[in-house]
């Protein structure tokens, strides 16, 4: 991890591999364990990855926020997999013969997933504290009050970090759109 | 407007940050300040911040993306070995089955996959379940689903790949194409052949249950789930169950689990017979013999391990008439018909499937599928109803049978079985001068041991050498080199017939016997004595097949015929009588075959004094019946009388006494003094060795059922030590299905074991089971 944070981009690599199995399996079990189709709180998955790992290999993740913060983008990445995968599945191979708002919506929202994410990787690489944020907020659904106490930060802070954010990404996908 | 440079990013930012902390007026004014100091700059924050007013306005990312589907999303697509998933199909007691297409793109078959909600334990749990699942995918038949992989994933969690079947439960598809009883149980025979399969490659599947039991949209029977039980299956290092093993128990699906599944005992080959006991019930009644549901788990429970189901012709008799209509319409028939159609073969057959007592049920699953199959042809089932058909195979009529030889020595069997008969004939027929039939002793004599001339002397001395492939040539030797003379010819047949029953190939008894009748009725007479006694042979022939009731038709008339013509006590008469309560006592007639056999016994005390052979074989015959009622403190009485003469009379070493002694033993065991039954078994297998030799049939029945007593006993290396021996000496028509045998609990989890079971596997497949 201390790699990772120095920009290793191996060393970061690595660590996404692991985190992005650790997820999947977490997800996998735990709907075993409820049964099937059953929806997860994606926070209470963090969290149990979080201990599951922190368990295993604890200089791997030295504190709870840095490994909430990989985690967070980590999680990213599998909701816009999925989102990609759902609007893969209704175009994928069939007749199209369903309505097409509903089609056109999901697909607006998987595309604008995917762009929102392409400007979060951007901005991760101007103030990867923003990022993370965003990642831990909007994609994980934790609470200001939440990454505050993750962070040892203050809730204020963290609340003008998500409106800082929240201009630059806003600004980056209008920018999108009129280009 | 381009995206922001990391240059541009830093400068703005902190600016970006203070502006986002004042409002109205006060922001107004700073940016004033921002803009005098650099214009760029101010207008950029600008902007910014008004992206961020508009953005909180639209509720720009206050929505979170839905994350129902998420978990899901996290598998799917998520590769498994060589398989990629696509879709949740199924979610199962023991977990969720996913469908999944190869990712290498190399076939284009489906398959599916099913995570297994146990967790293994440790690494070599793993191991152990992914060699395991390599053996279990070595099973091939068109009607099993095959396991393509086993295997751990990353997470620790087990799961397997399966061949894809894409059908219905197969009650569902006899119920929506409305096949009739005929058809289904057609239908059946496919799911049989496949289970038959997997149990010679010793593999029970222990889950059988509709939902297991798939019908290809193509109509072909598919097993699903071969295997998986003994997937599960595993020891701790110390002997005792793993959790896994545990679990895996736990998941079993009451309603089809067999009685000794529910009371911990041994799970064999019979326990897959029970479940396709209840599957064949459904099948046929639409209902599960507990009844009609719901069943809370203790009724259950107490329905499969204490009440006899009600029979399956019977079921409607408890439905309403709406559904004994419904049912009866999706087997494309009426209420009526269909009682009428389940009652008698079809409800012996089921019931023998269902007997609470493994050893009860039918010893294979082919065997269920010869019944079946005889069902369909209109031929006698074998199942009796209700009877002690078990005990009823374990009594070997001995004397009468004789016995079978290693193939060294056949010459001296089929001479003495021809000595005897002659003898017997000299009795009948004391208007035949003695001479001609010593004459034609010696000629019967000679022409065998130009049998053993004339065979392949590398063959004859090797041990190889089938018993059955020599009376096979002789068989033909007698059909073309004694023509010339039709009495000697159908005497010869008559030999011949014993000697193939001796050696159990009644089929082959049968139809020499069939010739021999025709051979005689055309040179003495239809109702000439000789001819009658061929078929008295004849009917007991058709007993040993299982024909009873053809069997007791033909030796009644013959009974009929000898009283009328030869007089009531006249010798051919008398072993007509001994035959007839036989094949009674075989029938399950057991009262008639007693009251037979007693006259029997009583007429040849008689007519041939207390110590004639006919008067011995009828006591033992007698003795018989009895232990096959159960009866067997009187049995053995009886027996001990009969050995005590045979002792006088022939001798203690004459094989009479064994057979004897033996059938005592038979008793002894199964009334559990298996002290008193080790001694004497003991005794004839130091007489057998010492006058037979080690590689005789009664040497090694008497070593293989001490090897019954030494497991029973917990004496491990003992059993070992004799069953080995006797697998090798056995004549591979006398193999007994040491597998499914429940004396040998104690020593099933032995590795010895496995290699005995293989062995005995090999030299051919039995059914018997201790004593034999």
């Amino acid at each position: 991890m201390a790699a990772a944070d120095r920009g290793d981009s191996k060393a970061s690599e690595g660590l996404f591999a692991v985190l992005y199995k650790e997820l999947h399996g977490l997800a996998r079990r735990e709907l075993a364990r409820q049964g099937g189709g059953v929806s997860l709180s994606v926070t209470t998955l963090l969290h149990e990855a979080y201990l599951d790992m922190a368990g295993r290999s604890a200089d791997m993740f030295p504190d709870r926020a840095r490994f909430m913060g990989y985690a967070a983008k980590v999680m990213r990445g599998l909701i816009i997999d999925h989102a990609r995968s759902q609007h893969a599945q209704k175009r994928g191979g069939h007749f199209e013969i369903t309505s097409l708002k509903t089609d056109a919506g999901n697909a607006a929202d998987s595309r604008e997933l995917e762009r929102i994410s392409d400007a979060l990787d951007h901005l991760a690489r101007l103030e990867p504290e923003l990022a993370e944020i965003v990642d831990l907020r909007f994609f994980c659904g934790f609470s200001s009050e939440e990454i505050a106490a993750m962070r040892g930060t203050t809730e204020r802070t963290v609340q003008r970090k998500w409106e800082k954010a929240r201009a630059y990404l806003y600004r980056e996908l209008r920018t999108e759109i009129v280009t | 407007m381009s995206s922001l440079s990391p240059e541009q990013w830093q400068k703005i930012s902190p600016h970006l940050e203070q502006g986002l902390t004042l409002y109205g007026e006060e922001r107004a004014r700073w940016l004033q300040e921002l803009r005098a100091k650099d214009a760029e700059l101010a207008s950029q924050v600008q902007a910014l911040l008004d992206d961020q007013a508009e953005a909180m306005r639209a509720g720009f990312l206050e929505k979170r993306p839905a994350t129902e589907a998420l978990t899901s999303a996290a598998v799917a697509g998520e590769t498994i070995g060589a398989y990629r998933l696509l879709s949740q199909i199924g979610q199962g007691g023991m977990g969720m089955v996913w469908l999944a297409e190869r990712s290498d793109g190399r076939f284009q078959r489906k398959a599916a996959v099913k995570f297994l909600s146990l967790g293994l334990a440790g690494k070599a749990a793993e191991e152990r379940f992914r060699r395991e699942g390599a053996i279990v995918g070595r099973l091939s038949h068109p009607h099993i689903a095959e396991l393509l992989d086993a295997g751990v994933t990353a997470e620790g969690r087990p799961y397997l790949v399966l061949e894809y079947v894409d059908g219905e439960p197969i009650h569902r598809y006899c119920d929506e194409h409305k096949l009739d009883v005929s058809e289904r149980c057609r239908l059946f025979l496919d799911v049989l052949s496949a289970v038959a399969h997997a149990h010679s490659s010793l593999i029970v599947h222990r889950d059988i249950k509709p939902s297991n039991v798939f019908v290809s949209r193509g109509g072909q029977v598919k097993l699903l789930d071969f295997g998986i039980a003994k997937l599960l299956e595993g020891e701790g290092s110390d002997g005792s169950a793993t959790r896994l093993t545990h679990e895996a128990g736990s998941a079993l699906t009451p309603e089809f689990a067999a009685p000794e599944q529910i009371t911990g005992s041994a799970v064999t080959t019979a326990t897959d017979v029970y479940a396709l006991g209840v599957l064949l019930y459904l099948l046929f009644s639409g209902q599960h013999p507990a009844g009609p549901g719901p069943h809370s788990a203790a009724a259950l429970v107490k329905a499969i391990v204490e009440t006899e189901a009600r029979r399956v012709s019977e079921v409607a008799e408890t439905s309403s008439a709406a559904e004994a209509g419904r049912v009866a319409g999706g087997r494309a028939t009426s209420p009526e018909k269909l009682r009428r159609e389940l009652q008698g073969d079809l409800d012996t057959i089921v019931a023998k499937a269902l007997k609470k007592d493994p050893k009860e049920r039918y010893a294979s699953v082919g065997e269920l599928a010869d019944d079946i199959r005889r069902y369909l042809s209109s031929e006698p089932i074998r199942a009796l109803p209700d009877t002690f058909a078990y005990r009823a195979r374990k009594f070997v009529r001995r004397n009468r049978l004789a016995v079978a030889l290693a193939s060294v020595a056949l010459l001296a069997v089929i001479a003495g079985a021809a000595g005897t008969l002659l003898q017997a004939r000299t009795a009948r027929k004391q208007r035949d001068a003695a001479i001609r039939e010593r004459d034609r002793a010696n000629r019967v004599v000679r022409f065998m041991t130009d049998l053993f001339k004339v065979s392949d002397p590398s063959q004859s001395s090797s041990r190889n050498v089938s018993a059955l492939e020599l009376l096979d040539k002789a068989a033909k030797d007698i059909a073309s080199g004694l023509s010339k003379d039709p009495e000697l010819q159908a005497q010869m047949m008559e030999v011949m017939g014993t000697a193939y029953t001796n050696l159990g190939d009644h089929k082959q008894s049968e139809a020499v016997l069939r010739r021999a009748i025709e051979i005689s009725r055309d040179s003495a007479g239809p109702t000439a004595p000789e001819t009658m006694i061929l078929k008295d042979y004849l009917g007991s022939a058709l007993a040993q097949e299982g024909k009873f009731a053809e069997a007791e038709a033909l030796q009644r008339e013959v009974l009929d015929q000898q009283s009328r013509s030869l007089g009531p006590e006249h010798p051919d008469t008398l072993e007509t009588l001994g035959d007839l309560a036989s094949t009674l006592g075989m029938a399950g007639k057991f009262q008639e075959a007693e009251r037979l056999g007693r006259e029997a016994v009583d007429k040849d005390r008689r007519v041939f004094g207390p110590e004639d052979h006919h008067t011995i074989a009828a006591m033992d015959d007698l003795a018989a019946t009895l232990g096959e009622q159960g009866r067997f403190a009187d049995s053995v009485e009886l027996e001990k009388q009969t050995i005590e003469i045979e002792r006088r009379v022939y001798g203690p070493d004459h094989l009479g006494v064994l057979m004897a002694t033996g059938n005592e033993a038979d008793s002894l065991y199964l009334m559990g003094r298996f002290n008193e039954a080790q001694q004497l078994w003991e005794q004839e297998l130091e007489i057998t060795l010492r006058v037979l030799g080690p590689n005789h049939q009664e040497t090694a029945r008497a070593t293989y059922n001490l090897g019954c007593l030494a497991a029973i006993g917990g004496r491990r290396d003992q059993a070992f030590t004799y069953l080995n021996r006797a697998i090798e000496a056995l004549s591979p028509i006398r193999i007994p299905d040491i597998k499914g045998d429940p004396a040998f609990e104690s020593i099933r989890t032995d590795p010895r074991f496995a290699a005995l079971v293989r062995r005995a596997a090999q030299r051919g497949a039995g059914e018997a089971k201790c004593p034999l």
